[in-house]
């Protein structure tokens, strides 16, 4: 097949656009599983996470004027909106979102930002773990 | 012939540009998915290559959020900027974290004579929400990167 150069340009850009974007396939329950153990080197009494602990780390400030909730809101089951942008935010909880949680590299990738946006550092496995918990429980 | 001239055309605005006078503006996928996930996807045409590159340099602190990108994410992008950036002297990118919305360029098209008709969406006192950063409240198409005169609606609906 013949492609004038330009459009296998396009072609070959597209594809490597699209390398960056691979998804790196996971579950909530895998995601809990690696945190739990990860949890378990400094916490070795750690039986299971806390969706009530999660519930609160959701929706309170640690030190800084942002929590969670400020573009995810009180309700991750619904859509929010991101503080300053007012960009809409899709749901949070897997229920109400089957794509969140679905793809190991994009949970770190906002884990790192946001932690760092909400707590000044990166969240332990263990709070990952409580969030998750939390999320899990919400329904749509 | 006319038609492969066309195609690659076509193909030159999809892999690189905007479609000249109209503000419509074609989005690589991963630019949209990275600069495009907290605002709207800024067209790249919008600032110089400067203005740009200085941006990239401090995405750990990016108006008050962390922006940081992959490795590979951040060299495609800043490929991706220098190759679309603006050469226009009216888009040069000012300061130590240069904003499009400062460019002589923006300035001029929302000076408020410009805007009559079009008020800046309202911010609830204390909240930290940036009138200029909400390109979507009036341009209803900016997501796809079209901010052309007939997507045009005033933040309240009303017209």
């Amino acid at each position: 097949m013949y492609f004038p150069r330009p459009l296998a340009m396009g072609v070959a850009l597209a594809l490597l656009a699209g390398s960056t974007l691979a998804a790196s396939p996971t579950s909530p329950a895998e995601l809990q599983a690696a945190w739990l153990a990860e949890a378990r080197q400094s916490n070795p009494a750690l039986r299971a996470f806390s969706a009530e602990r999660g519930r609160s780390f959701f929706s309170t400030t640690h030190g800084s004027d942002w929590s969670c909730a400020s573009c995810h809101t009180s309700n991750p089951g619904q859509g929010g909106a991101h503080a300053v942008t007012r960009k809409l935010i899709e749901p949070l909880a897997p229920a109400a979102n089957p794509r969140r949680f679905s793809d190991a590299a994009k949970v770190d990738k906002w884990f790192g930002r946001n932690c760092k946006d909400v707590l000044g550092r990166a969240c332990t496995a263990e709070e990952k773990g409580d969030l998750l918990a939390y999320l899990l429980t919400v329904k749509p | 012939m006319k038609t492969l001239q066309s195609l690659s055309l076509a193909t030159l605005l999809l892999a690189g540009g905007a479609w000249a006078g109209d503000h419509r503006y074609a989005l690589s996928p991963t630019y949209a998915a990275e600069c495009g996930s907290c605002h709207v996807a800024y067209p790249p045409a919008l600032m110089d290559a400067a203005g740009w590159k200085v941006t990239l340099q401090q995405l750990e602190r990016h108006f008050g959020s962390d922006a940081s990108l992959e490795p590979q994410a951040q060299r495609e992008i800043a490929s991706l900027l220098q190759a679309q950036a603006s050469t226009r002297s009216a888009h040069e990118g000012k300061g130590a974290a240069p904003r499009l919305t400062t460019t002589a360029w923006f300035q001029r098209k929302h000076r408020p004579e410009e805007l009559r008709g079009y008020p800046l969406p309202k911010v609830p006192a204390g909240a930290r929400a940036t009138p200029m950063a909400q390109c979507q409240q009036c341009h209803r198409r900016a997501e796809q990167g079209d901010f052309g005169e007939g997507s045009l609606q005033p933040a309240d609906g009303r017209r």
